[in-house]
């Protein structure tokens, strides 16, 4: 738990430092290529978190069919942007879709452990409730 | 803790609470007796009537309205779903869907579906179908 926070506060601070580092850096020496790049992540980063929260809200799929449905629209995201963003050429478009791949993958299994751990912790306090 | 209880006929059921200090936890303590207390208005063929909290099995969205199950009865509730998310905060009910609020009180297990989706089961045997999102609420409840 603390080992999470700590790693979530550190997320959250590199995001703060990196902000204000380029915001200041924009006063001194305008938008240069790194700070648009770091900027459009940012951007994709909150529609990407902004659809995750609409799919998670109004849709109530299995795990599983949630995350399939998830990587093809993030992907989709990923790529509409990068082209925008002029990440990607038409040649390399599809490493979009390894790069949502392995981040869902990895969110996948976080996320089923904790629903595990969770029902567990749950059903073990009912337990214990009724027996008492 | 020490927990005295003596019976005194022809006096409502008053609980008092002594404390060193009030703390935190004698707050939270308080609050949740005081939930105990609480009721809901419903509706029952164009009589109102009260339902304890305690009773209540589960709240459902259905058509805008919202309905109010108890262990056999469904009962039309005269309040927004809103009003009841404020009451339910610090008590035994949790948003478990968009559409359904559960009494943890009487839930007697949860599980995972073969399709992965999740299933609350009451103790009058009815089960209901959780969305993963609300799971670590109903968590925070034990």
């Amino acid at each position: 738990m603390t080992i999470r926070r700590i790693l979530r506060d550190t997320c959250i601070l590199a995001a703060l430092m990196i902000l204000v580092v380029f915001s200041c850096s924009i006063i001194w020496s305008g938008v240069t290529a790194e700070i648009s790049l770091v900027l459009s992540l940012f951007g994709l980063a909150l529609m990407i978190t902004l659809v995750n929260y609409l799919f998670d809200e109004f849709l109530s799929l299995s795990i599983m069919l949630s995350y399939i449905v998830k990587y093809f629209v993030f992907s989709g995201i990923v790529m509409l942007f990068g082209f925008i963003a002029g990440w990607f050429f038409p040649s390399n478009f599809w490493m979009a879709f390894i790069y949502v791949g392995v981040v869902l993958v990895l969110a996948y299994v976080i996320d089923a452990f904790k629903m595990r751990r969770d029902i567990d912790y749950i059903n073990e306090h009912i337990k214990k409730k009724s027996v008492a | 803790m020490e927990i005295i209880t003596r019976q005194v006929p022809d006096k409502p059921l008053t609980v008092t609470i002594e404390y060193p200090e009030y703390t935190e936890s004698v707050k939270g303590l308080i609050k949740r007796i005081e939930t105990l207390d609480v009721s809901f208005s419903v509706t029952s063929e164009d009589r109102q009537m009260r339902i304890a909290q305690s009773d209540v099995y589960y709240l459902e969205i259905v058509d805008r309205k919202v309905f109010l199950y108890t262990e056999k009865d469904v009962f039309r509730l005269n309040a927004p779903m809103q009003e009841i998310q404020s009451i339910a905060e610090d008590s035994d009910l949790v948003r478990i869907s968009r559409t359904c609020i559960m009494n943890t009180l009487h839930l007697t297990g949860i599980r995972q579906l073969k399709n992965s989706h999740l299933e609350a089961e009451l103790d009058n045997g009815e089960k209901l179908i959780v969305s993963r999102k609300y799971l670590r609420d109903i968590k925070r409840r034990f």
